[in-house]
């Protein structure tokens, strides 16, 4: 299994600390990144070649102390504790060094090689602290300390030089000691433990995770464990580690509070006990204003090409006589539908845009406070307020994101409540339908309908806890980082990734979809038919109909687009486009003969507004469906999420149908 | 007293923190021990603050700051 040729190495640190943009810089890989804590929550893998040597990198998610009491920390520990690293990396935020330290003294005690990479020296520089880098690796026994900047990618080679060195050296540093009663327990338990397991490295480490009652230490030794320790040491043991890091601090931090004036300044504002929630408010409406303003004016070019391109194929395609068959499925269904998707591009890349500048600002975490009094009514810490924002973007990482809340019941809660956030997909149904039947008020529908996904959100959120006996109380615990300018490579990554998703599932799933409902619709019983009357979808979409009826969406051919919708929310657009056989459903022409033809259904505004709440608030896509099954290890969790999804949109349409109708 | 009740702007000494296991280990690790001081930078009518302990700025739970007794520190300026 372990090849000797291969260095594998674990960058671990923090959260927030810079760990994940370091990998990126070394393997060239774009994993997300964010300036708050918990963005990475699985270890990730990359391999690149130094100087002759192959590397295996491993990014764990971040972690404050080797304990094993969030999920994080059992992925980090239980990956050093397989020996599946050979030098450990410890990323360690410069600017925030005293906090960081704890969790280095830990790694010293495991015995294995570490390397210090001292991240974020830029921004210690900025704010005119000083750091001896002299002294700070003797306190540390001399193991390797290397500043860098993993944003600017500065002392990069340094860092690899320093692994490679050491691995080779299998240097093992000489750490900090505790007094002479802890130390004295620590020859007996190593002692005892390398009698028992001979095998066993890192014996130092088990003997104080002894001393700290750790649960699955002492369940491997609870002989030893009983004969030796008399109590729980491990205030004493954690209380040395920080009069140790005081001391290092004393001689090696200078102007250390020079740093966070500016931090301090906009807190005074963003965190403001009346004016937090309204600023965040206006953030957000801004947002979605920019979505809306900056994306529809280059939507625009969008839809001339796209309708430039139809017609040309359809022209090439007849000129060289294709049959009629393949015109139509290439035309009226992969043009139509795909292309109609791609013109909503613009619109998506504003948003994520937006999503990212306040995301690598450091504000996320803002809102979790900001946002706590609130979520503290409903029974979830503030903290569960970050995969609901996530959710905005997509609902796949942001059931994702849950895993960083600290109670299982209050993440299985926030998992049920995100998906009703409207997600970046949910967003071309409601420009597509909002321009077409409230031409005027367009912006204002669609923004009403993202106030009505938060909403529901937190309403669900509030009755859940209602049936919840299993409450976590307001344990909101979350570090607030230094705000910082964003940075523009890690926006760019950022955007870049969001919209390299959005093409692809362009080509894939919507390509699929689109070709899937042609068939669909051109294909009956009695094989190809012109009669879509007599096709396959409208068989299926009238079993539903008497279902849809009440929320005013009676037409099979709505039926059918929301059960395409499952596989991805932007498929419906795409299969409403196939189904009504209108081409470019997003240019000005499009939308009218798109609205006329509705109309002869007797098909009006206030069946649009209630086809938007229908989308907006059942079953996202097939991913979330498998994200949250997989999140919980539960298909009967993700069994029920399904019929609240699709209960809920049932009803909020009926009545959303059943009040508009009675006034309009 | 607890932290819920402190002073936006004062500076307190840490004298007990009551809390269960898994939030216990987490403060643990971030060095809220006897002894630790801290300053709280702002905080809301109900309980929760923001305050700076070992350099780092947390946001901090009502649930969390009924538990933490602390004493007042203005001598350590």
């Amino acid at each position: 299994m372990k090849d000797k040729n291969i260095i594998r190495v674990g960058f671990i640190g923090n959260p927030n600390c810079g760990k994940t943009t370091l990998f990126n810089a070394y393997t060239g890989a774009n994993l997300k990144v964010a300036n708050w804590p918990g963005v990475t929550v699985e270890k990730k893998e990359g391999n690149i070649d130094y100087h002759g040597h192959s590397i295996n990198l491993i990014d764990l998610p971040g972690i404050y102390s080797l304990t094993s009491y969030s999920i994080e920390e059992k992925v980090s520990r239980q990956c050093i504790m397989d020996d599946e690293v050979d030098v450990l990396v410890n990323v360690v935020d410069a600017s925030s060094l005293e906090r960081n330290l704890y969790l280095t003294l830990q790694l010293l005690e495991l015995g294995k090689p570490v390397v210090l990479a001292l991240n974020m020296m830029d921004v210690v520089e900025e704010r005119g602290m000083e750091i001896d880098l002299h002294r700070l690796p003797e306190m540390l026994g001399d193991i390797p300390v290397v500043p860098v900047s993993a944003r600017k990618r500065t002392g990069l080679d340094v860092l690899m030089h320093a692994v490679v060195h050491h691995f080779e050296e299998m240097h093992v540093a000489d750490i900090m000691r505790y007094d002479a009663h802890i130390e004295d327990m620590i020859d007996r338990l190593e002692q005892n433990i390398a009698k028992q397991d001979p095998a066993a490295q890192n014996l130092r480490w088990r003997a104080v995770k002894l001393l700290e009652k750790d649960d699955e230490v002492c369940a491997l030794y609870p002989a030893i464990y009983s004969e030796i320790v008399d109590r729980d040491y491990s205030e004493d043991i954690i209380k040395a580690k920080y009069d140790y890091i005081d001391e290092i601090a004393e001689e090696t931090l200078f102007n250390k509070d020079k740093k966070s004036a500016n931090t301090d300044k906009v807190d005074r504002i963003l965190t403001h006990r009346f004016w937090g929630i309204p600023i965040f408010l206006v953030i957000m409406a801004l947002v979605f204003f920019l979505t809306f303003t900056v994306g529809d004016a280059i939507k625009g070019l969008f839809e001339i090409g796209i309708g430039w391109f139809s017609d040309a194929v359809f022209k090439g395609l007849s000129a060289i006589h294709a049959a009629d068959w393949l015109v139509s499925l290439i035309v009226d269904g992969i043009i139509a539908g795909v292309g109609g998707i791609l013109t909503f591009l613009p619109n998506i890349f504003i948003l994520f845009l937006a999503l990212a500048f306040l995301e690598d600002s450091g504000y996320m975490s803002r809102v979790a406070y900001v946002m706590d009094g609130i979520m503290g009514k409903v029974g979830v810490s503030g903290k569960g307020f970050l995969p609901m924002i996530l959710g905005f973007g997509c609902t796949v990482p942001a059931v994702m994101a849950s895993r960083t809340l600290e109670n299982e019941s209050d993440r299985r809660r926030i998992i049920m409540c995100t998906p009703f956030m409207s997600c970046s997909a949910r967003l071309p149904v409601y420009i597509l339908f909002s321009e077409m039947f409230f031409p005027k008020y367009a912006m204002l529908v669609s923004f009403s309908l993202y106030i009505l996904g938060v909403v529901v959100a937190i309403l669900m959120a509030l009755i859940l806890n209602l049936f919840d006996r299993h409450k976590g109380g307001n344990t909101l615990l979350i570090e607030l980082p230094e705000y910082k300018t964003p940075n523009a490579r890690t926006i760019a990554v950022y955007v870049w990734e969001k919209v390299k998703d959005y093409l692809t599932k362009a080509g894939t799933t919507i390509f699929i979809a689109s070709i899937v409902i042609w068939i669909v619709l051109n294909f009956g019983p009695r094989g190809m038919t012109l009669d879509v009357s007599q096709s396959f979808g409208a068989i299926i979409g009238k079993w539903l109909v008497p279902v849809l009826r009440p929320a005013g969406l009676g037409m099979w051919q709505i039926a059918v687009a929301l059960i395409s919708g499952i596989s991805a929310k932007e498929v419906v657009v795409s299969s409403m486009s196939v189904l009504f056989g209108v081409g470019n459903a997003a240019s000005a022409e499009g939308m009218t003969q798109f609205a006329s033809i509705l109309g002869s259904y007797g098909f009006g505004a206030v069946n649009a507004y209630a086809f938007m709440v229908f989308c907006l608030l059942y079953t996202p896509c097939v991913a979330t469906l498998a994200t949250i099954r997989k999140e919980t290890h539960s298909v009967w969790f993700t069994v029920r999420t399904l019929l609240l999804q699709l209960v809920i949109a049932w009803l909020a349409a009926v009545i959303v149908y059943q009040i508009g109708s009675r006034i309009f | 007293m607890t932290l819920n009740n402190a002073k936006k702007g004062c500076k307190y000494s840490i004298t007990d923190i009551t809390a269960d296991e898994k939030i216990m280990k987490r403060l643990e690790a971030l060095g809220f021990i006897r002894g630790t001081s801290i300053t709280v930078l702002n905080k809301k009518k109900y309980g929760a603050v923001i305050i700076k302990v070992r350099g780092t700025r947390m946001a901090l739970g009502k649930a969390i700051t009924q538990g933490i007794a602390v004493t007042e520190a203005s001598y350590e300026g």
